[in-house]
């Protein structure tokens, strides 16, 4: 275990920035979001939630498949050259890299997205654990621990008073180490101690939030009957279909594919598309989904019966930011508790 | 995978096809020849699969694959005008190139369950383009399979297509019966009047059989109700979901129903297993 | 708040059980005592849920244009600018006003739960109790008191109707608000006070971050369009693409297309997940409509048409008097 002091991280940031692009969470006019390193950042780790999800580092939001040129009858299609930076996100919490996880589930199996994983292979992940949970924190209902490296990450911190100890997971994250020793030390063993204290206190924090009854394994219907409940038509009521809840949501995942006419050629592109749009579903000849209570079942639906029957695992992280960012306060634990999955 | 670079296969990326010939079927149907730019099937596939058709800027469709893959020289799509790209696709003319991306979804089991069985196709409108692919394949291996019975119909017999294969071909081959409707009674029609459903009814075709289902979705509603009055049970039929599809590769989302992707599971569903699908196609 | 909602349960039983309404539409504690969410209740056994607190900012007249496909009659709690969107609604003929009983709630202004969590002040958090220009918070950790004004929403500090201009009943007193002599547009005019390259990048700053969720146009009374034209993607009106230009043409095109209609009730920027201050578009739309046209008066009644679908002889004519034109 390695740890470096508050006091030195801008030259921990100076000296990764020579090698990589490098992103930290960053407080500008209030809002925290991931943004590139600058030394006038104002680097915030003490938030736990940017406001959008880090996934837009290996799935952004819009992204240009290829180029074509149409020129009458002839047609021509070329593929982007590869960006060749090597990009390092700094301060990914569990939640978020759990959710890297589960979107890898969907884009790495066959046939594999390549954009996707392109970048993928790119990015080094320092993880962040987080020792002081929000209210509408729910990562434990979905066997996260706040303390503990997901599988994926690189490196793994936690901040605690004026240390950053920091632990290596991967050869990736041994690489990076070495690159930086001399700003890294030892972690004593008070230091060692002091973790464990704070691991400790914090199982108890855990149980004292509110959401801490929330366990999606107690839905125990068939597909079909929660399909039919009609749990749907009461708390679909008030939800306006608006994309907030799936642009915040780290394991969202659905996109559309459009073309980008420029005149005598364009480019092909995908960008993120939400199941609450009207049209989301719409054919030359139908929707199959017209009501907002169809599609707001279909995204919970999703990620609480579809997805795990696939994958065994939630398409969900506990993370919170539907909680705080639905303009009418729905949200996937009320779902949740609705369909029955509270431990009473 | 097509492929639109040399290096590794990426799965959106489409490879140049050439339109080798448009034949003009009904007045709103036309089936597209289409080959890669030196000559040849732009890629391999099995009956039943799609390919993704791509007209930059206009846009991008999935299509059945109308053709066998026994013909090794080009792929066929029979294509209805209904929406945009279709529309843009109509409106083309021949030498045009455009992009072709695939084979995706699964494929009628032509290897399996259907082998040694009598097969009974029912088809209706541009419904019969998919299963075309199957009973050509059928017809090009025709000791592996039974007896074939083929009911296909259309609201008006100037709306029948791949008239030289249900007029000519399929009428000729071995054990083949072909059974022809038309919705309503029309000068110089002699053949039968009736909706599908209906003549599949008259028909009384014995359950020993495997049916494969396609047309528009009411149709198959009813058609279903028909076999099961029959006799027939839900894991002897197969069908054909549709829905608004994107990636092609199971990934975007929207073709999503219940924990299936129409794309990537199917379009080729067995009654039993739609059965467990929730009610959103 | 506690004598508010026993008012809004007694009012909605009243009328639900009479008949006066089929369902109401009001508002319901959620996971957080900081939560209060829309919620419709036709059924009288589940009144109970109904409260009015610091909390209730959601302006819930826009659900009538679904509601009322549904059921026949509705009643409806609706503070100040909430009720003039819902004469904008009424005018723009999207609600048939004859079918809504508008239960009026007089408004001091909501409390903004993220300006609490910035200072810390949702730990512990039990109740809150509202007075004149004082919240009172009750926590686990003992009582606070705080000045209103520093944790009402924006868009609750320079309210100009505390008070509903239209209902049916009435539930409290009148409130005066002490605004304290402020300028509407202060925040309007120092953009004004940019040169166009300054105000340039103001917008390109804001307009970036915006992802393109449409909570402001679906949260928007006013913008109650069946198809929206944003839902169009043929080439050429709006793409979906993360294009600079077109996340700047959505705000600007929804700006104008409620211009002269929109009641500035400030929902837009409170629902924006990236915090992008829409609202000040609308404001200087207004701004401009004041100056040519005198007062803004959208959503005040349904008797008089919008401003701009309103021609008079007697109007004045800019083109004239700033010599429009080449």
């Amino acid at each position: 275990m390695k740890k470096i002091t508050l006091d030195k991280l801008s030259e921990l940031y100076i000296r990764i920035s020579q090698e990589y692009d490098l992103f930290v969470p960053s407080d500008e006019e209030g809002v925290v979001s991931f943004t590139p390193w600058k030394d006038d950042s104002n680097v915030d780790f003490d938030v736990l939630k940017t406001n959008l999800s880090p996934k837009s580092f290996i799935f952004p939001q819009c992204e240009t498949l290829f180029n074509f040129k149409s020129e009458g009858k002839k047609l021509s299609i070329e593929r982007l050259k590869n960006d060749e930076n090597k990009f390092l996100i700094f301060g990914v919490r569990p939640c978020d890299v759990k959710a890297f996880h589960l979107l890898d589930n969907v884009f790495l199996r066959e046939p594999m997205d390549r954009l996707y994983e392109e970048k993928r292979n790119r990015g080094t992940i320092i993880s962040m654990g987080c020792i002081e949970p929000e209210d509408t924190c729910f990562c434990n209902s979905f066997n996260i621990d706040p303390l503990c490296a997901q599988k994926g990450v690189d490196v793994f911190t936690l901040k605690i008073k004026n240390n950053i100890f920091w632990k290596v997971e991967t050869q990736k994250g041994r690489d990076l180490t070495v690159m930086l020793s001399g700003l890294l030390e030892e972690a004593s063993e008070d230091d060692l101690k002091e973790i464990e204290l704070v691991k400790e206190s914090l199982n108890s924090k855990l149980e004292e939030l509110p959401y801490f009854n929330i366990d999606p394994q107690k839905i125990d219907r068939s597909l079909i009957e929660l399909f039919e409940s009609n749990v749907w038509d009461e708390i679909s009521k008030s939800c306006l279909g608006c994309g907030s809840c799936t642009y915040v949501c780290p394991t969202c995942h659905c996109y559309d594919i459009q073309d980008y006419d420029g005149g005598k050629g364009g480019e092909r592109f995908r960008c993120w598309d939400s199941c609450m749009y009207s049209d989301f579903t719409l054919m030359a000849h139908g929707n199959p989904r017209t009501t907002q209570k169809e599609r707001f079942r279909q995204r919970f639906m999703h990620k609480l019966v579809y997805y795990p029957n696939n994958f065994n695992e939630y398409a969900c992280v506990g993370c919170g930011r539907c909680v705080e960012k639905c303009p009418v306060n729905m949200n996937i634990v009320k779902v949740i508790r609705e369909l029955g999955g509270e431990n009473k | 995978m097509s492929c639109g670079c040399n290096d590794y296969i990426d799965p959106l990326i489409p490879q140049i096809a050439v339109i080798k010939s448009i034949r003009t079927d009904t007045k709103d149907v036309s089936t597209f020849i289409v080959e890669k730019p030196e000559g040849g099937k732009c890629f391999d596939f099995k009956p039943g699969q799609c390919a993704m058709v791509s007209v930059p800027p206009i846009g991008e469709a999935i299509f059945s694959i109308t053709s066998s893959p026994t013909e090794k020289n080009f792929m066929e799509f029979s294509i209805k005008r209904c929406g945009k790209v279709t529309e843009y696709l109509h409106n083309l003319e021949v030498d045009t190139e455009i992009g072709v991306r695939g084979p995706y979804g699964n494929n009628f089991p032509v290897n399996d369950e259907l082998i040694g069985k009598d097969l009974l196709f029912i088809a209706g409108g541009i419904g019969l383009a998919p299963l075309r692919s199957v009973i050509n394949y059928v017809m090009d291996n025709r000791d592996a399979y039974g007896k074939v019975d083929i009911v296909y119909g259309a609201r008006t017999s100037g709306d029948l297509v791949h008239r030289n294969d249900i007029f000519k071909n399929w009428p000729a081959s071995v054990n083949t019966n072909v059974h022809l409707t038309v919705d309503r009674e029309e000068d110089g029609w002699d053949g039968n009047v009736g909706f599908v459903p209906n003549y599949v009814k008259e028909l009384k075709f014995e359950t020993n059989k495997v049916a494969l289902v396609c047309g528009p979705p009411i149709m198959i509603k009813y058609v279903l109700l028909a076999l099961e009055e029959l006799g027939f049970s839900k894991d002897q039929v197969y069908t054909t979901l549709e829905l608004k599809m994107k990636c092609g590769i199971g990934k975007c989302g929207r073709c999503n129903i219940g924990d299936k992707y129409v794309c990537k599971d199917g379009p080729v569903f067995r009654c039993d297993e739609i059965k467990q699908l929730p009610d959103e196609y | 708040m506690e004598e508010i909602t026993l008012k809004t349960r007694e009012i909605a039983y009243k009328d639900l059980s009479t008949g006066k309404v089929d369902r109401v539409i009001g508002f319901a504690k959620g996971d957080f005592i900081y939560e209060s969410n829309p919620t419709f209740i036709s059924d009288i056994d589940e009144l109970d849920a109904l409260v009015w607190d610091s909390f209730c900012v959601n302006n819930l007249s826009k659900y009538l244009i679904n509601e009322l496909k549904d059921v026949k009659k509705i009643g409806i709690f609706l503070k100040g600018c909430d009720s003039l969107g819902f004469n904008q609604l009424v005018q723009d003929n999207k609600v048939d006003s004859d079918n809504v009983l508008v239960y009026g709630v007089p408004c001091e202004g909501m409390v903004d739960p993220n300006k609490l969590k910035k200072d810390n002040l949702l730990k512990g958090l039990i109740d809150i109790k509202r007075s004149g220009e004082k919240i009172l918070l009750i926590t686990k950790q003992g009582d606070k008191e705080l000045k209103a004004k520093e944790y009402e929403y924006d868009k609750c500090i320079n309210c100009k109707h505390p008070n509903p201009v239209v209902y049916s009943e009435l539930l409290g007193d009148y409130i005066t608000r002490n605004n304290n002599v402020v300028d509407d547009f202060q925040e309007i005019k120092e953009i004004e006070a940019m040169n166009s390259e300054e105000r340039f990048d103001y917008w390109s700053k804001q307009f970036s971050k915006c992802i393109r969720c449409y909570a402001c146009r679906n949260i928007c009374p006013v913008c109650s369009c069946d198809k929206c034209i944003f839902e169009n993607y043929e080439p050429g009106i709006s793409g979906k693409g993360k294009v600079d230009s077109e996340d700047q043409f959505f705000h600007i095109i929804r700006a104008y297309h409620v211009a002269g209609r929109c009641v500035d009730c400030g929902e837009c920027s409170r629902v924006c997940p990236e915090g992008i201050s829409i609202d000040k578009l609308n404001r200087k739309i207004i701004k401009d409509i004041t100056e040519i046209y005198g007062e803004y008066d959208a959503g005040l009644n349904t008797s008089k048409s919008s401003v701009l679908v309103n021609y008079e002889l007697e109007d004045f004519d800019p083109f004239e008097s700033i010599k429009g034109g080449k």
